[in-house]
């Protein structure tokens, strides 16, 4: 952005906030999302709040217990292994579809031909519903007749148990996960490639760099709040994930694969335990604020080592 | 049709005065341009007038009516952008019936209007067109012809012409001041640049820091600058200062020269010290002039421009900061490095106080 | 090494770089049509057939006789588009709004929003359906979906209006327009790019929506992702119907995402918007 932009919104900024009178007020533009956000944002987050605080199963008393919920957490070892599994899954599907995400943007931005297409074709895993896709992944997954062990078995490895093992189950769902979010990293760098300057390439081909080390010492610090954007994103994003999950495990084998969200599910929606449920909402959403806020700490800080506000 | 007076109007964005108390009274018809460098407040004291920026202090009147209140589009002003805010999703046509329309006027009235303002402005083959598909210079005629249709009470330019190259831009000076000459509409027209507010203006009002230096008819300001500030910022190429002092009938500059008065020594002011203002046409060759040293020699084809190092009668005086401009009209052999004497015309020449730049 | 050998390297080199993008993404789509249009028989052959000698239509049509499928379709046009046209309805003027009063930091809610996971806001509000005993009809799917759409079309359009210059609207103003007529005869038409963006993005949102389906549909108001899990989890289908139906339910996003690709990109890169 240019000093002149940047300078230009200052001034709108503070006439804006100077002219009741005479310029128009903005709020009736707003009022009715507001209310929306109000009613199906805003509430359901204080509701859950005040659940957490109950004792509270479909079709019982209700009563206040303060912060029994809580505690329970502490004890409740499917809940402690859920928090695991979900650190692991999350770790992984941030990591892979990062390294690739960024080497398909470098890929896509050269010369390709048809770049376009292919660009759509790309990103057709990130937009397909998640449902239709891990149904055909349960189906590849399959450890006699899916075709994953059939390709395997043409190098010579396998077969694999897939997600019909404990030991295999996460790395195979990350393994759909980052099929599906790959694409998403890459836009993102993609975005950030697009606004390199050019000339300190060229002067580094005068300089001699090789192409790693142009990638290295050049393109990386510059993308580096690119990435930054791509990781939490990718973060929250996986913590969330729930479709491809539960299509395709439900959290199994026995409860191998069984993250927060999951697990969240099954508390609220199958023991209809309410406020229990709540409770591990909140811990959860406490739990992907933290995450988003360290990793925009971050950012901010990589933004003021690269000298620019992105 | 209208006068505009504007009352010790102030402006301030928190607590930083941009506009520190501005008064110009405005003739039903005059064409008024505000100048002065860039982020001296004009625009802001322009979006006043426009009721596009609220008002701190002091007040705006149009035909007398007191106008801090009302909204823009109560205040049958026409106002031009400097980069003409042309809405790209309406023809030409649409452009310029736009406030028409919002007002509910007649059809037949809306195409009378436009096809006149067209006609003025040569856009008639254009009408149906969208602004992208239009050059800068046409765009910026959309941008008067969507004033004139309108048939406001006041024009206000905001720069108009500061996106065009100078070919353009002359052109355009032209055409809007003979669009003023026909409509004789009110016009506040805000532009940094001194020549076009010497060729276009009826009344300049000179600006600086937000307040204003000075107020009036273009030679006026030429010829009798109020201030040092108006004094170098109208005119071109600037006016020459030398720092100095008066002494008996005349003046002595720091390089010791002596440069006459014409006998207007203002009164005991002996041994005051002053800066001599003299313009560059105003220097004549003179063998008792001040010796100077040619550094530069510009010809354009009409006139000469010369810079020129004083060399002080006091030796070792000579400053390279105190370079001085000549323009003169006739051809000159001189070349670098030569030494011409010069005096300036005393008639012409102005004394100002070093202090407060007031002209003394 | 020759001029001409190393053009025809580089050459080579780049279009095993496009098979190595694509191929993935391809491959599993190709696999995903093979699947639906195989008899049972090929499905479980060992090695897999990618190409059949018959082609199993009738899992396409099965789908539609015994499954009230063309239900399920239709509930999902009405929830997708209900819950899309309300967003827009309300949104674009909010994103409008916040853009000119700089109201930045109200944008931290829509954030959080984004960041928050679908299933907290399943429990309140599936409790307040029930209370309302509005269970059963379509309308807290709708409702619910709002929670997806809403955030992505305000923050589009936030980022749209931002960029649209605040000196056509000064000017509408002192042609005489009222902030309604600005809003609507200027802002609007020119943002009309941005709408195009935030309505791609929440249709492809709201369709894909599985979580609040899950708990909130019936059997008569399941919407079509619901409605292929189910498929899989209580009726004992083969592969080639199961695999035909998450094609027809996936198909108008995919044909979207290729045609609107240009929009999405823009969109996604600007907004990095997900649902749910
Ligand atoms: N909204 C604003 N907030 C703070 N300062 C402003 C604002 N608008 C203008 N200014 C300041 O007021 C001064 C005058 O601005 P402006 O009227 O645009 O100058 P000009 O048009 O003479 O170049 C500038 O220094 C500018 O930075
Ligand atoms: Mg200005």
């Amino acid at each position: 952005m240019s000093i002149l932009t940047s300078s230009d919104r200052v001034v709108g900024a503070a006439s804006v906030g100077r002219t009741k009178r005479l310029r128009p007020s903005y709020w009736p533009f707003v009022v009715p999302a507001l209310i929306v956000v109000i009613g199906v944002i805003v509430f359901p987050w204080v509701f859950t709040l005040w659940m957490s605080a109950m004792e509270w199963r479909i079709g019982e008393e209700q009563r206040f217990v303060g912060l029994q919920n809580y505690a329970r957490l502490f004890t409740d070892v499917r809940f402690l292994e859920a928090m695991l599994h979900t650190l692991v899954y999350t770790a992984l599907s941030v990591l892979a579809p990062l390294v690739l995400g960024t080497a398909a943007a470098l890929a896509f931005n050269t010369k390709l031909p048809a770049r376009g297409l292919l660009r759509g074709i790309f990103v057709m895993p990130m937009m397909a519903t998640p449902v239709a896709i891990a149904l055909v992944w349960t189906m590849m997954f399959h450890p006699q007749l899916g075709v994953l062990n059939y390709l395997l078995s043409l190098v010579g490895i396998g077969p694999l148990q897939w997600v019909y093992h404990p030991s295999t189950v996460i790395l195979s769902l990350v393994l759909v996960e980052t099929w599906q979010w790959t694409p998403l990293v890459m836009l993102i760098v993609l975005g950030g490639l697009a606004a390199l300057p050019t000339e300190p390439y060229e002067s580094a081909q005068i300089d001699g760099a090789t192409a790693w080390q142009r990638f290295r010492y050049l393109t990386l610090p510059m993308i580096k709040p690119f990435l930054m954007v791509a990781v939490i994103i990718r973060s929250i994003d996986a913590l969330k994930s729930f479709d491809i999950l539960y299509t395709i495990t439900q959290g199994g084998p026995g409860t191998a694969s069984e993250t927060i969200n999951l697990y969240l599910y099954s508390v609220a929606f199958t023991y209809y335990d309410i406020g229990y449920g709540s409770a591990i909402a909140v811990v959860f959403f406490v739990l992907i604020i933290m995450l988003s806020l360290i990793l925009l700490y971050l950012r901010q800080r990589s933004a003021w080592n690269t000298g620019d506000g992105q | 049709m209208a006068s505009v007076s504007i009352r010790n109007v102030r402006k301030s964005y928190g607590t930083v005065e941009i506009i520190k108390g501005v008064s110009i009274d405005i003739q039903d018809g005059e064409f008024v341009i505000l100048v002065g460098p860039s982020g001296c407040g004009k625009s802001t004291l322009l979006r006043m007038i426009a009721g596009l920026e609220e008002i701190s202090g002091g007040t705006v009147a149009i035909d007398d009516r007191v106008v801090n209140d009302v909204p823009p589009k109560d205040r049958d002003i026409a106002m031009v952008f400097q980069n003409y805010a042309l809405y790209p999703h309406m023809t030409i046509a649409d452009n310029m019936s736009f406030a028409l329309r919002l007002k509910n006027t007649a059809k037949s009235e809306i195409t009378a209007k436009v096809e006149r303002a067209a006609g003025i402005l040569g856009l008639g083959p254009l009408l149906g067109r969208f602004p992208r598909q239009l050059s800068g210079g046409q765009r910026q005629r959309v941008a008067m012809g969507r004033a004139i249709v309108r048939d406001p009470k006041v024009f206000l330019f905001d720069e108009p012409l500061s996106n065009l190259d100078a070919k353009l831009r002359v052109q355009m000076r032209t055409e809007i001041k003979e669009m003023h000459q026909r409509l004789k509409t009110t016009t506040v027209y805000v532009t940094h640049d001194q020549i076009e507010a010497m060729t276009m203006a009826d009344k300049i009002v000179v600006m600086h820091d937000g307040i204003i230096e000075q107020i009036g008819a273009p030679l006026d300001l030429y010829d009798n600058p109020a201030n040092m500030f108006v004094a170098g910022f109208i005119g071109s190429p600037a006016m020459n200062f030398i720092p100095g002092s008066i002494g008996g009938d005349g003046f002595t500059t720091e390089g010791g020269d002596r440069l006459p008065l014409g006998g207007r020594v203002p009164a005991a002011s002996d041994g005051r010290p002053a800066v001599y203002g003299v313009r560059p046409e105003h220097f004549r060759l003179a063998d008792d002039g001040m010796a100077a040293e040619v550094v530069v020699v510009e010809p354009t084809g009409s006139e000469t421009q010369m810079v020129l190092r004083p060399l002080g009668a006091k030796a070792g005086r000579e400053d390279r900061k105190r370079e001085l401009t000549w323009v003169l009209r006739e051809r000159t052999g001189a070349k670098p490095g030569e030494v011409v004497r010069i005096a300036p015309d005393p008639a012409l020449a102005h004394l100002f106080n070093p202090d407060t730049g007031l002209r003394l | 090494m020759s001029r001409p050998l190393r053009k025809l390297l580089d050459k080579a080199g780049m279009a095993v770089c496009v098979l190595l993008l694509v191929s993935p993404a391809l491959l599993f789509f190709i696999w995903m049509l093979s699947l639906s249009l195989k008899f049972e028989i090929d499905n479980g052959a060992y090695p897999p057939i990618l190409i059949p000698d018959r082609f199993a239509w009738k899992n396409y049509t099965t789908i539609f006789e015994g499954n009230s499928f063309l239900l399920y379709f239709w509930n999902s046009l009405i929830v997708t588009g209900a819950a899309t046209l309300f967003a827009l309805v309300v949104g674009v003027p909010a994103g409008y709004g916040i853009a000119r009063m700089k109201a930045h930091k109200s944008a931290v809610v829509i954030m959080i929003a984004r960041m928050t996971p679908g299933l907290s806001f399943l429990i309140p509000l599936f409790l307040l359906f029930q209370w309302l005993g509005l269970l059963g009809t379509l309308w807290p799917q709708i409702i619910i979906h709002l929670v997806v759409t809403v955030p992505i079309v305000i923050w589009i359009m936030i980022g749209y209006f931002e960029t649209t210059p605040m000196e056509l609207e000064e000017a509408a103003m002192v042609d005489g327009a009222t902030r309604w007529q600005i809003f609507a005869k200027v802002a609007l038409p020119i943002a009309k790019p941005g709408i195009v963006v935030a309505f791609i993005l929440s249709v492809i949102f709201s369709w894909n929506n599985f979580v609040f389906g899950i708990v909130l549909a019936s059997r008569e108001t399941r919407t079509l992702p619901v409605a292929v899990y189910n498929m899989l989890s209580f009726e004992q289908v083969s592969w080639g119907p199961l695999a035909a139906a998450a094609l027809v339910v996936t198909l108008p996003v995919l044909i979207l995402t290729v045609a609107a690709q240009r929009q999405i990109v823009a969109g996604l890169t600007a907004g990095a918007v997900k649902g749910g």
